[in-house]
């Protein structure tokens, strides 16, 4: 079972914001999609989560096009983390993550709580004011409510994760914790997809790279494959080195 | 969404409920016993009032406290709603033109009502169905307005309340001016905004009208609260949006349309009641649509008493008690967002 995308296009007004994108996200594996600002990352992930409407291609999440399948159902098979915005009024952090907690009822959130703080390393976080805490902390609020949304006891179907650059306002030590994470969920075999900007965490963490360009995808497959100096420095536009042997990608 | 949510309340939010609920009865009591007419509550309890007392008290404040409760309560939660729906502070049944809509419906209907020749009975809900209609189109202006509340931007619907307030208020005054005598006189009683001259037959339609939007306006509070991360998230948490948007436009124009072809314009309400709540216990609806509900309903039992007790044996509008008491918040708030 598996998410597969065949020929998906997508506008937005009248700008084509994908063109005939066609990739397929397995469960146990973590797809990157890399690329420039504004070729179509968020638009891609959006649309697979339903929040906007294809022009024309298929979506088919688990053997069934995702227009047959209801709002709460998509929401109990994937969750989404989308580029994180301001919550209006007071909400104390462990509340926001609650609001993830679909399948609602009281006696096992608890228990599902506990097990996400700990995993993201936010017990302190729980009890303060959400809307006092920094911008990377409010990043790990809304990761840990994305996770916490398949903490369910809905097991029949594969499930996945999408999260759209998640780890844009981390520090360092919090962004690989981040990534260890999504390892982990997908050695759980959740499926995994993620946007991102840093071409040196994509390369050590992903199983597979999808690179976007104008809306295009010129580039999929291993990091192996298509991480290399050629590749990125075309789609970059910058002269861009691939040191295989420390597994490191540098710019100039 | 689900029944148990409501009885999640955090420790804290029960005791605050359970102290509003006190606050309530309490209000309700002194509402009922305190007048510009003498009663005690001892001679009712011992079945020693004469007939005019009585008549006083079943006929004249029972009905009169038990709408102000309802109106209180409809202004309190349709203002929660759109808050949390807009997810702007500032909006207001009255701010945004949504009483003023209802207004100008009702005036329709008090003015034009004559010349529409109905049956007896559909007379009576002529003027709260003219005036939920009302309060629908407004909302369903603002709707386009916003490009269905994606731009919920504070200001522009603001600005939008302001162009539409200013517009019924043309509407209202075009009628006011071809209105012969008796319908000028219903016309400004009515909206001063007053509980004067109500009666059970008037209101018992309109209660049953508010109580079942009310118990339905409840269901939404998971749904509300899942808003507040943004109609995209929401949207995947598998929250119906549009269908959410829809429910709470027909249920705050069912609400504010009835409360205020009852009874006027009262402002500031619906406004203040929802933040005060919040600052008590929290944002969650679950806790802050009850508790809006039995604040609401108390302030305006408090604020009518003191409209009828303040200058006896004559009375204020109570839409001035309330303004009295809400503008300065107003401000106060305005104060508190340029800080933040």
């Amino acid at each position: 079972m598996s998410i597969c995308v065949n020929n998906l296009s997508c506008k937005i007004g009248r700008k084509e914001i994908l063109k005939n994108i066609s990739l397929e996200i397995n469960v146990g594996e973590i797809i990157a999609i890399l690329g420039p600002n504004g070729s179509g990352k968020s638009t891609l992930i959006n649309t697979i989560s339903g929040n906007l409407k294809k022009n024309s291609g298929e979506i088919i999440i688990n053997k069934k096009k995702i227009e047959q399948i209801n709002l709460k159902k998509q929401a109990l098979i994937r969750a989404t983390m989308s580029q994180s915005h301001k919550i209006l009024y007071d909400f104390k952090s462990k509340e926001i993550i609650e609001l993830g907690w679909i399948q609602f009822n009281s006696s096992n959130f608890s228990e599902a709580l506990k097990k996400v703080s700990v995993e993201c390393n936010i017990l302190d976080l729980l009890e303060k004011n959400f809307s006092i805490l920094s911008g990377g902390e409010q990043q790990r609020i809304h990761f840990a409510r994305t996770l916490i949304q398949l903490y369910n006891d809905f097991r029949d179907e594969e499930r996945y994760y999408f999260f759209d650059e998640p780890s844009s306002n981390l520090d360092l030590s919090h962004e690989m914790t981040l990534f260890k994470i999504l390892k982990q969920k997908a050695n759980e075999s959740y499926g995994v997809l993620i946007a991102l900007h840093d071409l040196n965490l994509a390369y050590n963490f992903a199983d597979k790279i999808a690179i976007l360009k104008k809306g295009k995808l010129v580039h999929y497959g291993t990091p192996e494959e298509v991480l290399n100096n050629k590749n990125l420095s075309e789609v970059y536009e910058l002269p861009i080195r691939v040191n295989k042997d420390e597994r490191m990608i540098k710019y100039y | 969404m689900n029944k148990s949510y409501f009885f999640n309340l955090k420790s804290k939010q029960k005791i605050i409920i359970l102290v509003l609920i006190f606050t309530f009865l309490f209000s309700l009591i002194t509402g009922f016993w305190n007048g510009s007419y003498d009663l005690e509550i001892i001679k009712f309890f011992k079945n020693e009032l004469d007939n005019i007392q009585q008549f006083v008290l079943k006929k004249i404040r029972f009905p009169r406290v038990i709408l102000a409760a309802f109106v209180g309560s409809s202004l309190a939660l349709s203002g929660a709603c759109l808050q949390g729906l807009f997810r702007n502070p500032l909006a207001d049944p009255g701010l945004i033109g949504v009483s003023s809509g209802a207004a100008l419906g009702a005036a329709f209907s008090i003015v034009l009502g004559s010349e529409i020749i109905v049956g007896g009975y559909l007379k009576t809900f002529l003027l709260p169905l003219s005036a939920i209609l009302g309060s629908v189109v407004v909302i369903v202006l603002l709707s386009i307005i916003t490009n269905g509340f994606k731009n919920s931007n504070i200001t522009y619907i603001i600005l939008a309340g302001i162009a539409i307030n200013s517009l019924a208020g043309v509407g209202i005054g075009f009628l006011t001016y071809i209105s012969d005598d008796a319908e000028l006189r219903g016309l400004s009683f009515w909206s001063m905004g007053s509980f004067e001259g109500i009666s059970w037959n008037l209101i018992i339609p309109s209660i049953i009208m508010i109580l079942i939007t009310t118990l339905w306006t409840l269901t939404f509070a998971r749904k509300l609260d899942i808003i507040q991360l943004g109609e995209n998230d929401a949207h995947r948490l598998g929250v119906n949006i549009r269908k959410l948007k829809i429910n709470i436009i027909i249920s705050s124009s069912i609400i504010v349309g009835v409360s205020t072809s009852l009874v006027g314009m009262i402002g500031f309400v619906g406004l203040v009641v929802p933040h005060l709540v919040r600052l008590l216990g929290g944002s969650n609806h679950n806790y802050l649509l009850i508790a809006s509900i039995l604040f609401g309903s108390s302030l305006m039992i408090i604020a009518d008493l003191i409209s009828r007790t303040i200058i006896q044996p004559a009375q204020l509008p109570v839409g001035l008690i309330t303004s009295a008491i809400g503008a300065p918040f107003f401000l106060w708030l305005i104060y508190n967002m340029k800080r933040k």
